[in-house]
């Protein structure tokens, strides 16, 4: 099922922007971990924004590249000229871009930690919040576990346009419409959260929502059960990309 | 020898005319087929039905037995396709790519690959990048023949390259047809399909137009001969008197051209015991001319 040269194409020639995702965002989390300055604003601008902006922006580019791109470009006839299956290309593929999406967490949640360590950070610090304790290592996981969750199934929504499209224009165009949305929707949330009531109604837009990071903080479980909805909504996304990529004509 | 390629009234329509319509055809193993057709006219839609890209709406293709569409993994590690339009994937320099593609392949041995590079004098460490128009001709070319495959489907497959590695694309196509592989290829360039096409298909609009195959195509038919004459005068003398097919005349370059039968030839000396001619040659028959005699004249339209 698993190819390994399209394994292996897949991870050279989007290292770049894996890369320099998971570099900002790591580096971004140190800085807002450690510095007096932006401590307070952990939850609310790093793990309430930047963990679904930048892998948003890496899935919607990561998945355009991986089946719509090549096949609109004509690459893809390199792959499927050979004994690999339409079938585990998408497989494949999938397997890339859940799997960089898990090392991308990987590696910052493991700064985090490190950084908490040496730095622990008292939940009373925290703006706009009145939670008390400290900051755990297994919240950290948490956090962390919930946010990987929904930008799976951001990455599937966006790995099936990819492969619903033969071309890059309408891939990247309806999955950029969802990420825009999706990322919007849930920033207008957030200040609904803080106190504008007005705003509050933008929760129901996004697939942000299932991402519940003050859950894990105040110590109840609503985040596993909300865990349960992108994890459905990315496996339909995953196999509806994948039926559709295995039966289309493909201009190659 | 049998059939390797096969392809059963396969018909994909596009709508406004365009498509494959109700084609029919099979490709023996150690047989080049040559696929001719003005562009647009279906030659890439057959060939991406034959590697299972394109589902036909009605009809079947099939290689070495197993269906295109349903079954194509099963052969592909048998296959060498150029595709029409070349793009690589994202993977550095040519030498990564051809790296990666033995990979996919399943190849150990990159003595081959290295003959293959030597042959088209392919600069692979180029970036795929950077690479002109017949550099990446000529990286498809070693990517699809790397394997030694046993079908080679190569559309338009000298597109960008010079005339010298146009010769050696030939030859390298009859080595392979020598060995037993089976070839159909599409192209625009009569030259290369009349050097190493056993049979010829023509088709436009998607439809059948003709199958002529080049062996057995000059026996029974007509020689064109060019008569050179010495003067304007002469040409005018012998047109009175001739009894035979002349099929065109030119005053200036001061000659007339022919069509001869098969046992003619003898009344053509006989007419031109009595001038004074610089020179009298046999056109060689070539596919070209036999598109634009027959084909592009609509004499021998049977749709």
């Amino acid at each position: 099922m698993l190819s390994l040269p399209l394994l292996k194409q897949s991870i050279k020639s989007n290292s770049v922007m894996w890369g320099s995702m998971t570099g900002v965002m790591t580096l971004l989390c140190v800085q807002f971990s450690s510095l007096d300055m932006t401590r307070s604003l952990l939850f609310t601008i790093f793990y309430g924004m930047m963990t679904t902006i930048l892998p948003g922006i890496y899935v919607l580019v990561t998945a355009n590249k991986l089946l719509a791109s090549q096949v609109d470009r004509g690459s893809m006839a390199y792959v499927l000229s050979t004994p690999t299956k339409r079938s585990s290309v998408t497989f494949t593929q999938a397997f890339y871009l859940v799997n960089s999406l898990v090392a991308m967490f990987g590696i910052q949640t493991l700064a985090h930690l490190l950084v908490n360590r040496v730095k622990p950070l008292a939940l009373g610090e925290l703006a706009y919040s009145s939670l008390a304790g400290e900051l755990t290592s297994k919240m950290i996981l948490q956090v962390n576990l919930s946010a990987l969750m929904v930008c799976i199934a951001l990455a599937a929504v966006c790995f099936m346009f990819s492969g619903v499209f033969n071309s890059t224009k309408y891939s990247i165009g309806m999955s950029g419409a969802f990420i825009g949305v999706s990322i919007l929707a849930n920033m207008l949330a957030m200040f609904g959260n803080l106190g504008v009531e007005g705003l509050k109604n933008f929760k129901y837009l996004t697939l942000c929502s299932f991402y519940d990071y003050q859950s894990v903080l105040a110590g109840s479980t609503d985040w596993i059960s909300k865990l349960i909805f992108p994890a459905a909504i990315a496996l339909a996304a995953f196999a509806a990309g994948r039926l559709v990529f295995a039966r289309k004509d493909l201009p190659l | 020898m049998r059939d390797i390629i096969k392809a059963e009234s396969l018909t994909k329509d596009y709508g406004s005319g365009r498509g494959v319509f109700d084609l029919s055809f099979s490709v023996r193993q150690g047989e080049v087929f040559g696929l001719v057709g003005t562009n647009g006219s279906g030659k890439t839609t057959t060939l991406r039905q034959l590697m299972g890209f394109i589902r036909p709406d009605s009809g079947s293709c099939s290689i070495f037995d197993s269906d295109c569409t349903r079954s194509s993994g099963s052969f592909m590690s048998r296959v060498g396709y150029v595709p029409g339009e070349i793009d690589f994937p994202d993977m550095g320099s040519g030498t990564s790519f051809l790296k990666l593609r033995a990979e996919y392949l399943g190849i150990k041995d990159s003595r081959y690959i290295g003959e293959l590079v030597d042959m088209f004098r392919l600069d692979s460490d180029a970036p795929l990048k950077r690479m002109s128009k017949g550099m990446k001709q000529k990286t498809a070319l070693v990517a699809a023949f790397m394997s030694r495959p046993d079908v080679l489907l190569l559309d338009e497959p000298s597109t960008g390259l010079d005339p010298l590695m146009r010769d050696t694309l030939t030859e390298l196509i009859l080595k392979e047809k020598k060995r037993g592989a089976a070839v159909l290829m599409s192209s625009h360039i009569f030259k290369e399909l009349d050097d190493t096409a056993d049979r010829v298909l023509f088709i436009e609009d998607g439809k059948k137009l003709d199958l002529i195959e080049t062996g057995t195509l000059t026996a029974g038919l007509p020689k064109a001969y060019r008569v050179g004459f010495k003067s304007g005068r002469d040409i005018d003398r012998f047109l009175l008197t001739t009894k035979m097919a002349v099929t065109h005349t030119n005053r200036d370059a001061l000659h007339i051209d022919i069509s001869v039968q098969e046992n003619g030839l003898e009344q053509l000396f006989g007419e031109l015991s009595g001038f004074d001619i610089r020179y009298l040659r046999e056109r060689p028959f070539t596919l070209e001319g036999y598109y634009t005699d027959v084909i592009e004249k609509g004499g021998k339209r049977s749709a």
